[in-house]
């Protein structure tokens, strides 16, 4: 498929305009895009699953906490401190390690489930990482929660170009998957999977292979997102909407789709940017902030990429492959 | 012996309010295959509204359940034409997200709505707990709060009356029938609008009830909605979804082994050991205890 010159320029255009906005941000705003950035890549990676092999993977916020628990729980440890530049590296190492290895073993029991199944058993992944979190007081603080060691600390401008970078990296992850084999093969199995596994794609080889994948950059955005922080609990990093969040946000982009996480993720955080900064409401802005999903849920139930609508318009038309 | 004997009736105690927490739940993701995030929230409300009507209003319990059902039947309505019925003629994929984006939608501003009306109107303290005094029961030596016992009866009957309904009247097998087949449900000529309105109707109304009942015994708060979602969830794979009566064997299960785990373990590894279970059963039998439930 060859690629349209338009979508290109556009898409190069934004990536260039995105590099150099820090300089003219303030420090707010830059910790706004940063944090954008981190559910683009959560959104992204949950877009492998659900719009390449059509699994609703509910459990994608557990690689996040994962990530961003095992980085903070390394950099507590004395020996880990004293390796100086290494200590980065380590930390990540083990973050993507433990992300892929939590991956593979929770894929055997959760790939016997289909739909709507899968999607709860997902669910309840996150569940079990946050009762983990809150018992394993002595690795984890317990419900206090963890503080990254203040020298380790990660500024939000450093912080902003490797989300920046990692984000890119997922979308390029989709835009392999949406143009190689190992894409096709997770396309056909999503089309019918008993037809696949007769032609010899094996359908539980693929969906481990997709889950590992897409668990690492996100377990990546998790430790980035710590370092930043500074500080985690079971509930920054293991709330239920780190992964309800990026499945809506991919669904309102339209899934399948290589820009789909962008828009959707986009759209979001500006609602909820408006909502929570801007509008000094007398009622609770998350009260609007539901009621605006619904809406969406309700209006465009494609999503944004591949509605009718969207596609009228020849420009952006070129997005939408 | 008598150790024992307290360890296992207070599990099935517990067991009694986890079936009570997954039962409406179950009945409706298996029949309109709609996810419905917020069950955990509309119980939270229920319970609530409960609170509110008896200790803040002074009624009398017997009408506040009455009030609730009125309210939550109205709600019930509302919920069906607004979300369910946009949603319903979708295909499976978009109506799994659909369903998960617009009830987590409503969860969240559900349970701000409620937070917020509660700290501003009601109390500053948001904690809905039931004062109503439930008598001890003795049995075989075992001391055991009334409350538990009459939340057990309550759900023993509620899941009964639903799986009566579900096997034996015209509705309930049309119910079963649209579990199996959207499609063929609309060429034999079966409403699936009609039927989910039923459906929805009996199992929110439920839901708040049950909500109510489980404030007898264990305090809640505005933002435990979503988390006790999950918890129904567990239990309602554990089951096999669909499967009514076993909710009532997976609660008694769950309960059971979190009260020994609490005994010997620690309260705090209680949720693990039912988690740990979950995933077990779902290698070894990924239908849940007793496979694929009504249809």
């Amino acid at each position: 498929m060859s690629l349209d010159p338009r979508a290109t320029a556009l898409v190069l255009a934004g990536t260039g305009g995105l590099c150099i906005l820090p300089l003219f941000l303030s420090s707010s705003w830059l910790l706004v895009m940063f944090l954008s950035f981190v559910w683009l890549v959560i959104t992204a990676n949950y877009d492998v699953l659900d719009g390449f092999l059509g699994q609703i993977n509910l459990g994608q916020g557990a690689f996040f906490g994962l990530g961003a628990y095992v980085a903070t729980m390394l950099l507590n440890l004395p020996s880990v401190q004293q390796l100086g530049a290494l200590t980065f590296v380590v930390i990540t190492v083990s973050a993507l390690a433990a992300a892929a290895l939590f991956a593979a073993v929770m894929a055997f029991p959760l790939f016997r489930l289909k739909g709507l199944y899968f999607a709860i058993g997902t669910l309840i992944l996150i569940f079990l990482l946050q009762v983990l979190a809150l018992n394993l007081t002595p690795l984890t603080g317990g419900s206090y929660g963890l503080y990254v060691p203040p020298r380790f600390f990660m500024n939000t401008f450093i912080g902003y170009y490797l989300a920046l970078a990692l984000a890119i990296g997922s979308l390029a992850l989709n835009f392999y998957l949406s143009r190689s084999t190992l894409g096709l093969a997770f396309r056909c199995i999503k089309e019918d999977e008993d037809a696949a596994n007769s032609i010899g794609v094996d359908p539980m080889k693929y969906k481990l292979i997709a889950l590992v994948i897409a668990s690492l950059p996100t377990a990546a955005a998790g430790v980035l997102f710590a370092l930043n922080s500074g500080y985690i609990d079971p509930n920054i990093a293991l709330g239920v909407e780190r992964s309800l969040l990026p499945s809506l946000m991919a669904l309102l982009g339209g899934t399948g789709t290589v820009l789909g996480p962008v828009f959707g993720t986009a759209i979001i955080r500006i609602i909820e940017t408006v909502f929570f900064h801007y509008l000094r409401l007398p009622v609770p802005s998350l009260l609007f902030f539901g009621i605006t999903l619904l809406a969406v849920a309700l209006l465009i139930p494609e999503g944004l990429l591949k509605s009718a609508r969207f596609k009228r318009l020849p420009f952006l038309r070129a997005l939408a492959s | 012996m008598a150790r024992a004997l307290e360890l296992v009736v207070g599990g099935l105690a517990l067991g009694g309010i986890y079936a009570l927490l997954a039962f409406s739940l179950s009945l409706t993701i298996s029949t309109t295959r709609i996810l419905n995030v917020s069950h955990g929230v509309f119980f939270v409300w229920g319970g609530a509204c409960f609170v509110l009507f008896t200790q803040h209003l002074r009624l009398h319990p017997a009408v506040a359940i009455l009030i609730l059902t009125a309210l939550f039947f109205v709600f019930a309505l509302l919920f069906q034409w607004g979300i369910v019925r946009p949603l319903l003629g979708r295909n499976v994929h978009l109506l799994l997200v659909g369903s998960i984006m617009a009830t987590f939608g409503l969860a969240l501003s559900m349970e701000s709505a409620l937070g917020y009306a509660w700290v501003t109107y009601v109390d500053p303290y948001p904690v809905f707990t039931s004062s109503l005094a439930m008598f001890p029961v003795t049995l075989g030596g075992v001391a055991l709060s009334g409350s538990r016992l009459v939340i057990l009866g309550f759900v023993v009957l509620m899941v009964m009356g639903f799986h009566l309904f579900l096997q034996k009247t015209f509705w309930g097998r049309g119910a079963r029938a649209m579990a199996q087949n959207f499609d063929g449900c609309l060429v034999i000529g079966l409403n699936p609008y009609r039927l989910s309105l039923i459906l929805f109707t009996l199992a929110i109304m439920a839901t708040a009830v049950s909500g109510a009942f489980y404030v007898l015994a264990v305090p809640l708060n505005p933002y435990e909605g979503l988390p006790l979602t999950l918890k129904a969830f567990t239990v309602v794979i554990l089951a096999g979804v669909g499967n009514l009566p076993a909710t009532l064997v997976a609660g008694a299960v769950l309960g059971l082994a979190e009260v020994i785990t609490s005994q010997f373990l620690g309260t705090v590894w209680a949720p693990a050991v039912s988690l740990a279970i979950l995933f077990l059963v779902l290698v070894f039998k990924p239908t849940g205890f007793f496979g694929k439930g009504v249809y």
